[in-house]
C-alpha cells in the first residue's frame, strides 16, 4: 500500500503508535485504517516480532465510517451469510449479481464498484464416492467460503489429490474463518465465527485428525489461533490454540510427504510455462514456498515465481468504490510481472488473488491443487507415455 | 528434492549473513538464508566505513573478504567500489565528514570538495535534507582551502502532495513505481542543475535502481550526480540491501522471511538445524553445516556463555569445548570480545563462516 499510495501514513504509525495514543486517551481515528490490507506484511519485517497487524486491527475494530461505508461493510464482513443465502437458488443469484442495473444501484447505494465481476455461486453436488479410510492418517478439510459456497467441486478435487498422497480425507461443513470481519472491523463477528469454527473441529482435532486449508487466508487466520480473538477465553482460547498446531497448508502437508518420499509422482510430462504467485497469507504462515516446489516435480512445467508483492485485492477490500483504485495500484507491479514472464496460465491458492489476477491481466488463474491434479496420469496408465497438453483454459476478461 | 534440506542454513541477514550466504552460494550449494526483517545494511547509509582494523595477520584475508563482498554487490547491480588502506572523507548531511573505505559509485561523486562546481539540491517540504545547512557548513571547509569553487543550494518543489513533512522513502517508492513523477524530478532537477559540472542532492534515486539505472539518470542530467545518504532507513542502505537479497533469490538461495529462529537442534556435537517461529507450529530447516549471523540478542540461541571461536569460527564454550562440529559464527556474535565490530570486519567473519561452513560439509576438523 505505501509502495501505490505515499500518502498512506504505513503500518508503523497506523499500528504502534495509534495503540499507544489511545491508551493515553488521545482521539486517533483515521479513515487511513480503511486502507490497511491486513497483508501481515508489516508483521513479517518487524525485526523484534510486534504484532503491528494485530494493533491496525484493534485501530479498525474502533473505527467509525459513514453510515453507507458501514452497511457495506455489515455484508462484506459475512462472506458466510452472503454465501448461505445466494447458494439457495445460485442461478438467481448469480443472474442478479451480474446484471447491470443492479450493479448501479449497488454502485449507488453501496459504493460497490461495478468494474468487478462477482464470484459465482454454485450447488454442492456432493462426491460420489471416497476412498476407504483404512490406517490412512485422517485430515479435514477447512473449505472457507470460497470452497464452500463458489468452487465446491475444487473442494472434492482436493479431497482426491489428498488421497491419492495417502490420507484419508473429507471436506468440513465449518464457517467462515473470521478474516473478512477483522478486515472490515467486525471484531464481534469474528469472535463468534471463531467461536462457532472450534466447537466445530475441536472435538476431531482432540482426536487426531489434521486440519489442511487449501485457502490462505483462512489457514493463517486458523494457525494464529483465529486471530487470536479468542486468547481471553478460558474455555475456547487452549482449544482455538490446539487446532492452531494441528492446522496445516495443503501444500505443506504434501511437501511434506514428498520431503519423506511419500508424494505421489505419478505425473506425466505436461509442456506448460507457469506463473505462480505467492499470496501474502501464504507468505505470513512461515513454510517457504512449498507450493513452487510441488509444481516444479511435474516434467515438462517451468514455473516462475513471480515474487512481485501484494496483489491488491485483499477480499473485499478491492470490491470497495472508492478503494478499487488504490487495489489496482498496487496490484500493478505483479501484473507487470505477469505480462513479463508471459505464461500460458498463471496459479495461486488464494481465490480472491485469482479474481485479482484475472481481473488485471485477463489471464486464467487456477489453485495449484488443480495443477497438480491435472498432470497426474489417468489411473492404470503406465510412466513414459506421450507427453501431453494439459486442456489451456480460455482467456477471460 | 527435499524443501527443507540444505547444504547450508544461515541465520541473519545483516551484512554478515549476507556475505556468509553469499560465500556459500558460489560454491553452487543449496543454501536457506532465515531473516526477521531487514538487516543491519539495511539501516546503513550504503557505504562502509573506515575501521580500526584486526590483527595485521588478518589483513590479507580481510582484503579477500572485502573483494568478495564489492564482487557481490557488483554481480547485484549496486557495485561498492574503493580501498580499505586509503579510506576517503565523504560530506554527510549535515555537512560534516565521514571516512569511507567503499561506496557506490554515485557516492564517490561527492568526494573531493573543492573540485567542480557544485549545487545542492532540496526538495520542498522533505523532513531531515537541509541543503543551505549543508552547503554552509561544506563551504566553510571550502573557504579554509581556499578552493575557488563553493557549494550553492537550491530548492525545488514538486507538485505529488506527500503531506509535510515528506520522506525519502515516499520519494523513493514514488521514484520506483510512478513514470509521471520521475519524469516531473528529473525535469526539476535538469533545471536546478543547469550550469553546474555537479550536483548532491538527498538519496532519493528509488529503492531498487540498479547501478545503470543510475548512470542514465546522470546521463539525463548531463552532471555528475551524488546521492547523500539521510538518517536511518536511508534509500541508499535499503536499496543495497534489496539488490543484494535479490541477487542471492536469483541465485538459488532459499529465503525464509520474517519469523526468528527459535532453536538450534544440538544433539551429540553437531547441528542438525534450526527450528523456526511460524504460526501454529515451527518449521524445521535442515542443514549440513548452519551459519549464526543474528547478532549478540540471539546468544541464547546457543544454550551457553561462549569463550569465543575456534580458526573455523566455531563456537567455543567457557569450558573450552567446541559447541558443535558444523555450527559458524558470524557478525557481531563472532567478535563478542572486541566489542561492535565495524562492517569490514562483520563481512571477514561472514565470508570466513560461508566459506567454512561450505567446504567442510560432512569433514570437520576437530
Amino acid at each position: 500500500m505505501l509502495g501505490a499510495n505515499p500518502e498512506y501514513p504505513g503500518p508503523k504509525r497506523l499500528g504502534p503508535e495509534l495503540e499507544r495514543l489511545r491508551r493515553e486517551g488521545v482521539p486517533t481515528d483515521t479513515d487511513w485504517l480503511e486502507y490497511c490490507l491486513g497483508c501481515h506484511r508489516c508483521d513479517l519485517a518487524c525485526p523484534h516480532q510486534v504484532g503491528v497487524s494485530e494493533m491496525i486491527a484493534h485501530a479498525k475494530a474502533r473505527h467509525r465510517k459513514t453510515l453507507i461505508r458501514a452497511l457495506r461493510d455489515w455484508w462484506f464482513a459475512r462472506p458466510g451469510l452472503i454465501g448461505k443465502l445466494s447458494t439457495i437458488l445460485p442461478a438467481l443469484s448469480n443472474f442478479g449479481l451480474a446484471m447491470k442495473p443492479a450493479r448501479l444501484v449497488m454502485s449507488i447505494f453501496m459504493r460497490i464498484t461495478p468494474l468487478r465481476s462477482f464470484p459465482k455461486y454454485k450447488w454442492d453436488k456432493g462426491r460420489k464416492s471416497a476412498a476407504a479410510a483404512g490406517d490412512r492418517p485422517r485430515v479435514l478439510l477447512f473449505p472457507g467460503c470460497s470452497i464452500r459456497y463458489n468452487e465446491p467441486d475444487l473442494g472434492h478435487k482436493i479431497v482426491e489429490l489428498l488421497e491419492r498422497n495417502g490420507f484419508s480425507a473429507e471436506v468440513a461443513a465449518t464457517e467462515c474463518c473470521g478474516v473478512p470481519a477483522t478486515a472490515n472491523g467486525q471484531s464481534g463477528v469474528a469472535r463468534s465465527l471463531a467461536r462457532a469454527n472450534v466447537k466445530l473441529l475441536s472435538a476431531q482435532v482432540e482426536a487426531g485428525v489434521r486440519i489442511v486449508t487449501a485457502c490462505s487466508s483462512c489457514g493463517h487466520r486458523i494457525k494464529t489461533a483465529f486471530g487470536g480473538v479468542l486468547d481471553e477465553d478460558q474455555a475456547l482460547g487452549p482449544k482455538a490454540r490446539k487446532i492452531a498446531e494441528s492446522t496445516f497448508d495443503l501444500a505443506e502437508l504434501l511437501m511434506e510427504q514428498s520431503d519423506a518420499g511419500k508424494l505421489d509422482t505419478g505425473f506425466q510430462t505436461t509442456n506448460l510455462r507457469l506463473a505462480y504467485h505467492a499470496p501474502c497469507h501464504q507468505k505470513s504462515q512461515g513454510i517457504g514456498r512449498p507450493w513452487f516446489h510441488l509444481l516444479r516435480q511435474i516434467p515438462g512445467v517451468t514455473v516462475e515465481d513471480l515474487d512481485a508483492g501484494c496483489c491488491g485485492i485483499s477480499g473485499t477490500f478491492g470490491f470497495k468504490q472508492e478503494k478499487y483504485g488504490a487495489s489496482m495500484a498496487v496490484g500493478k507491479p505483479l501484473f507487470d510481472g505477469i505480462r513479463a514472464a508471459a505464461p500460458e496460465f498463471v496459479t495461486t491458492e488464494c481465490a480472491t488473488c485469482q479474481m485479482q489476477i484475472e481481473h488485471g491481466t485477463a489471464l486464467k488463474t487456477i489453485h495449484p491443487a488443480e495443477v497438480l491434479l491435472r498432470a497426474y496420469r489417468p489411473a492404470g496408465q503406465e510412466a513414459g507415455s506421450d507427453s501431453v497438453r494439459q486442456n489451456e483454459p480460455a482467456p477471460v476478461g | 528434492m527435499q524443501s527443507k534440506s540444505f547444504d547450508v542454513v544461515v541465520v541473519g541477514s545483516g551484512i554478515a549473513g549476507l556475505t556468509a550466504a553469499a560465500a556459500a552460494a558460489r560454491q553452487s550449494l543449496r543454501v536457506a538464508l532465515i531473516s526477521t526483517g531487514p538487516g543491519s545494511i539495511a539501516l546503513g547509509a550504503g557505504w562502509l566505513k573506515a575501521e580500526p582494523m584486526g590483527p595485521a595477520a588478518e589483513a590479507a584475508e580481510l582484503s579477500e573478504a572485502l573483494a568478495f563482498f564489492c564482487e557481490t554487490s557488483r554481480l547485484a547491480g549496486c557495485p561498492l567500489m574503493g580501498d580499505i588502506d586509503r579510506p576517503r572523507p565523504m560530506p554527510n548531511y549535515l555537512g560534516s565528514f565521514e571516512s569511507v573505505a567503499f561506496a557506490p559509485q554515485r557516492l564517490w561523486n561527492a568526494g573531493g570538495d573543492g573540485m567542480a562546481s557544485t549545487v545542492i539540491v532540496g526538495i520542498r517540504g522533505l523532513s531531515i535534507f537541509d541543503e543551505n545547512f549543508m552547503a554552509e557548513r561544506l563551504n566553510e571547509r571550502v573557504r579554509v582551502a581556499g578552493s575557488p569553487y563553493a557549494y550553492k543550494a537550491r530548492q525545488i518543489a514538486l507538485s505529488h502532495d506527500f503531506g509535510t513533512p515528506s520522506t525519502v522513502l515516499q520519494i523513493g517508492l514514488c521514484f520506483d513505481r510512478d513514470p509521471a513523477f520521475r519524469a516531473e524530478l528529473m525535469a526539476a532537477l535538469r533545471t536546478a542543475a543547469s550550469g553546474f559540472e555537479r550536483i548532491l542532492l538527498p538519496g532519493i534515486l528509488g529503492l531498487h535502481s540498479s547501478e545503470w539505472m543510475l548512470a542514465q539518470v546522470e546521463a539525463e542530467l548531463g552532471c555528475s550526480v551524488c546521492e547523500i545518504p539521510t538518517l536511518p532507513p536511508s534509500i541508499l542502505g535499503l536499496r543495497l540491501f534489496h539488490r543484494l537479497q535479490s541477487y542471492l533469490h536469483s541465485n538459488g538461495v532459499e529465503l525464509f522471511a520474517g519469523f526468528p529462529a527459535q532453536r538450534l537442534l544440538l544433539r551429540d556435537g553437531m547441528c542438525a538445524g534450526v527450528e523456526v517461529t511460524a504460526p501454529g507450529h515451527p518449521m524445521t530447516l535442515r542443514g549440513e553445516s548452519v551459519v549464526l549471523a543474528t547478532g549478540r540478542r540471539s546468544a541464547p540461541l546457543l544454550n551457553e556463555p561462549i569463550a569465543g571461536c575456534d580458526a573455523h569460527m566455531r563456537p567455543i564454550s567457557s569450558a573450552g569445548d567446541l559447541l558443535a562440529q558444523n555450527l559458524f559464527l558470524a557478525g557481531t556474535l563472532a567478535h563478542s570480545g572486541l566489542g561492535h565490530p565495524g562492517d569490514t570486519m562483520r563481512i571477514l567473519s561472514g565470508y570466513r563462516a560461508g566459506t567454512f561452513a561450505a567446504t567442510t560439509r560432512g569433514a570437520y576438523a576437530s
